[in-house]
Formats: C-alpha cells, structure tokens, sequence
C-alpha cells in the first residue's frame, strides 16, 4: 500500500527526514511513534500529497505522490495535526462538502455523511457551529471526514490527541474495527498508544528510523533495562550485595536522604528482582522505606536508541 | 468541474455565513447613496453636459467606496485558510490548484457583482419616480457596467494575491489596499502635474488611468483597450496568485 525508498525532505537547510525506507502492506495498522520534530507529520504530509520530497521516492496504492498527486489523494484519507476545520460551518455541512470534494454524489453521499458521523459518535453534535465543540468533537470531524469516502489507506496524525480517556479507547476501537478494509498509518507520541492499536511500529528520531517491528518485540527490545529505587537503612556492604543480584548492571549510590540511604539499580527487565532485593534485606536486617521499578519513559527509550546507534558506529 | 463548482458554492456561501458580505453591502449603499445625491445636486444646480450616469461614478463619494471593497472581500480567501491551517485539509482532497484559486476569485466577483445592484437600480427608482423626466441614458449605463467589472476583475484579482501572501487578513488587506490605491493615484498623478513631463509620456499614463476610464465609458463609449488592459492584469495577477497557493509544491 505503501513503499517508501530513500524519503528525504528539507526545510530551508533543516534535514526534517533522512533518507528513510519503509513498507507498509494493505490491511496493516502501523504506528509512526517519535518525539515531537522526529518527521512523523512531514513524512505524513509528503505521504498524503500535500508537499513533495526533496529526494526520493513514494507510492501510494502505486501511484508517485508527486507526480501522480490527485490519483493519491483520491485513495487517501488524510487527518493532519490539530484537526484544521472551518470553524464557521456546520458538522454536517462540512461533512458534505467535503464528501462532495472526494467525489461522492446524491445518496451515496447522504449515506456516507451519515455512517461517517454514526462511525466517530458525533451524529448528536451534527447542527453545531464546528468552532463552538470542544477539542474532542473537533478531532473526530476530522476523523469522520478522512474516512468519509472509504478510502483504502488512512493516514492520521496524531488521532487521540487532545481526547480523553474514554474517547481514545473508542477511537482505538473504531481503528481496529477498520481494518480489513483500511489500511491505517496513524502517528503518535504515546508507547501505550501503540502497543495497544498497531501491528507495527516504525520508530523515527531526528528523521530516521532507529526500529521498527512489531509492539511486542520492540518494547522487550527497549525495555532491556529497568530502573530500581531503593531507600534503606542498614549496615554491611549494601552495594556489593545489591552488586551480587543476578541481572543487576549498575548501582549507582545517590544522595542520603537522612539516615536513609537511596540506591537505584539499573536492571536487566526480564528478571523482575524486586522481591529478591527484599529477600536480602530480610536476610541482612535492613529497613526498608521505598522499593520501586520504574519503566523508561519514551524519552529514555529514544536516548538508549541513540546511544546505541552511537556504539554501532564506533 | 463538478469539483470547482462545489468549491465555488461553498465560497460564496462563506461570505453569507460571516457578515463580511452584508457590512460591504450595506456601506457600499450607503456611500452610493451619496454619490448619487452629489450627482443629483450637480444637475439641479445647472445645466451640465454628463448624464446622471456620468455623474454618479465622478465624485469622492464613488472613489471613497471603491477602494474598500476589494479588501473587505478578499482579505479572507487564502489567508484565513493559512490561519486555520485548512489549506492542508483542502490541497489533501482530489483539487488542483487552479480549481482552489479561480473558485475563490469567482465568488469574490459574484458577490461584487451583486455589491452593484442597488447602486444600479437608483437609477431606474430615479427614472420612476421622476416619471419618465429625467433621461437615463442606456448606453452609458451600459457602458458603466462593463468598466465596473472589468476594473473588478483586475482588483479582486489583486486582492487574491494579496492574501495568498500572508496568514493574516489585516496584512492582506493592507496590501491589496495599497496596489488598488497606487495604481489609482498613478493616473491621477498624471492630470496633477499636467504639462511638467513630456507628452508622450503623459498619454502613455493616461492608458492607465482609472479616471479616464471610468470618464469615457460612463459616457457611453465603451473602448477596448482598457478593457484588454485589465482582463490581461487580472489574469496576470490570478496567474501570480497560482504560484504562490503552488509554491509549496515546488522542489527546491
């Protein structure tokens, strides 16, 4: 559905995307995951036809977003960043319009408008002033209207954001109960987010790929290590001992908080050694006040990624 | 073409929506108006060789509207979309840029068409109520529609490439403000310092000169030249306009 060889794209001297490769084949939900200016919208933008690359190539359904724009464009349903509407229109006016831009007609379109609005739950809000709804309806009109036309690929940036809770478990749902027929490219910001919707993650920072495979693999990939924090109080050599635990990489001794003395232990994350810390501690009478393990942030994830990559090159 | 009339019919619906189309209806009757009365005092006061028509489109009433109304109706065109980031949603639909561009100047022209209505129909309210007294010449009246739309042409078009330029309206409007003013003055400036510069330059000028147009059609001559001239600015300046709605486009 998609097949993108060598993307590159700049802005005025930035490299925003670099050179980066990927596949995505029909029926598949694939997650763009990065922090913010990784190159997840300008991919998506390049993707959708609204600007082109600098170098490289792309096809969508085989067609060049280039040079074969408007045959794109016909095939994808696009919701970009912030769900940009005209605040002045109607719902379903604009729902309408826009139905009638991607080429449906009479009943076909009254059909659509209504199985669209029925889809994203926003048929009750449909003779409302789009600029006077909260962000949560905004961002499913915008949604409605990507997948207005059933187009075979659906490309979203960043859909669940600025929902609530249970409006991001129902636009999951709704994803997922597209999916034979669509063929979504959704991005995000949020690990969970992904874990939960797509069957595979393409992971970008500073416009490259640093993974990609399925949720499951990557997350035992990136969560090779854990963080363990512990407060105690008690004598002996508590650093060798905590040294000695099987999967324990690091200790590193941080500030005394008063008699308490604070540990965090950089951890192997297959082995949970929580309760063999406590075991010890049992075993050599110290006193507990804290034992936490902390998984890494995304933040974290991108800064092992990269250390990592650093290492490969050396 | 069913897309460019799906875009047009949503354009012009937005100025009905917003009250930009009723605020410029409302000033532009009220400036005609005057520019009417004016042009009543002239032939009551004495004989005078114009007609009501010719009159009517002379006075600083007429100028004073004029220039108002092409900024007030495409300020908004491109550079709201800019704002709200629609452009993105629009150029992401199966449309080409030449649909986007002439659907937006389109229904700029349809509604600065119907701006002129009520001015027009003073004369026929005149015609009646002075039962048939006072002669409304039909070939100036004519003639004053054609060179209307055609100087339309040619400031809307202006207008449009105004607020491709920039994300906001105040600036667009700035802009196309200014161009229409200049291009105004510049024939003006002409019949001011009169004999100072060499005759053919001042008769190059006077080609230009929006005055002198306005002078010879209201009379009931209609002249090709400007309307060439001005069919040709404004499909320069529609072309202008393309490029820079496309620029993004463009690979660097």
């Amino acid at each position: 559905m998609i097949d993108v060889q060598d993307l590159t794209k700049q802005y005025a001297g930035r490299v925003a995307v670099d050179h980066i490769s990927f596949r995505v084949e029909p029926g598949e939900i694939v997650g763009f995951l990065g922090p913010n200016g990784a190159g997840k919208s300008t991919t998506m933008r390049i993707l959708s036809g609204f600007m082109p690359p600098t170098s490289g190539r792309a096809m969508v359904a085989g067609h060049d977003v280039f040079r074969d724009s408007l045959n794109v464009r016909r095939k994808v349903g696009y919701m970009p960043e912030n769900a940009p509407l005209y605040t002045d229109m109607k719902v379903k006016e604009y729902l309408h319009f826009r139905g009638e831009l991607k080429g449906l007609r009479g009943r076909d379109l009254r059909v659509r408008t209504g199985e669209a609005m029925d889809l994203c739950a926003i048929t009750d809000v449909r003779r409302r002033l789009i600029g006077n709804l909260s962000k949560g309806y905004k961002q499913r009109v915008a949604l409605a209207d990507a997948l207005i036309h059933r187009p075979p690929l659906l490309i979203l940036d960043e859909p669940t954001n600025g929902l609530d809770p249970t409006q991001i478990r129902h636009v999951r749902e709704l994803l997922r109960s597209l999916r034979p027929a669509h063929t979504i490219l959704l991005s995000t910001h949020i690990l969970s987010e992904v874990e939960l919707t797509c069957d595979r993650v393409i992971m970008l920072h500073h416009g490259r790929i640093r993974a990609s495979d399925t949720p499951r693999n990557l997350a035992r990939q990136l969560r090779a290590t854990s963080l363990v924090r512990l407060e105690l109080q008690g004598d002996g050599r508590i650093s060798e001992k905590l040294e000695a635990l099987p999967g324990v990489r690091k200790v590193i001794v941080e500030k005394p908080d008063g008699a308490w003395q604070c540990y965090s232990l950089r951890v192997e994350s297959q082995n949970d050694i929580r309760e063999a810390i406590l075991d010890v501690a049992t075993a050599s009478r110290w006193k507990i006040r804290e034992l936490h393990r902390q998984l890494p942030t995304l933040e974290d994830v991108f800064v092992e990624l990269a250390a990592s990559e650093e290492g490969k090159k050396r | 073409m069913r897309t460019f009339w799906v875009l047009l019919k949503k354009e012009v619906k937005a100025f009905f929506v917003s009250p930009v189309a009723f605020i410029v209806l409302a000033l532009l009757m009220v400036l005609n108006g005057f520019s009417f009365r004016a042009a009543l005092t002239v032939l009551e006061t004495a004989p005078s060789e114009g007609s009501i028509v010719t009159w009517t489109f002379q006075p600083l009433w007429f100028w004073l509207s004029y220039f108002f109304i092409f900024p007030l109706l495409t300020m908004r065109l491109f550079a709201e979309e800019k704002k709200l980031g629609t452009l993105e949603t629009l150029f992401t639909a199966p449309v080409s840029t030449w649909q986007v561009v002439g659907a937006k100047f389109l229904a700029a022209l349809i509604i600065y068409c119907i701006l002129w209505l009520p001015g027009m129909g003073n004369f026929a309210l005149l015609k009646w109520i002075s039962g048939g007294v006072v002669e409304v010449p039909g070939g100036a009246l004519k003639g004053s529609a054609v060179i209307l739309f055609v100087m339309g042409l040619f400031n809307l078009a202006v207008g449009c490439f105004a607020s491709s330029l920039t994300s906001n309206q105040i600036v667009a409007a700035i802009i196309s403000f200014t161009t229409s003013l200049l291009h105004f003055l510049l024939g003006i400036f002409i019949t001011n310092i009169g004999k100072k510069i060499p005759a053919a330059f001042a008769d190059i000028v006077n080609y230009i000169a929006s005055v002198e147009h306005i002078r010879t059609f209201t009379n009931g001559l209609i002249d090709t030249r400007p309307i060439v001239y001005y069919v040709s600015l404004a499909a320069l300046f529609l072309a202008l306009t393309h490029q820079v709605v496309e620029f993004r486009r463009w690979r660097p």
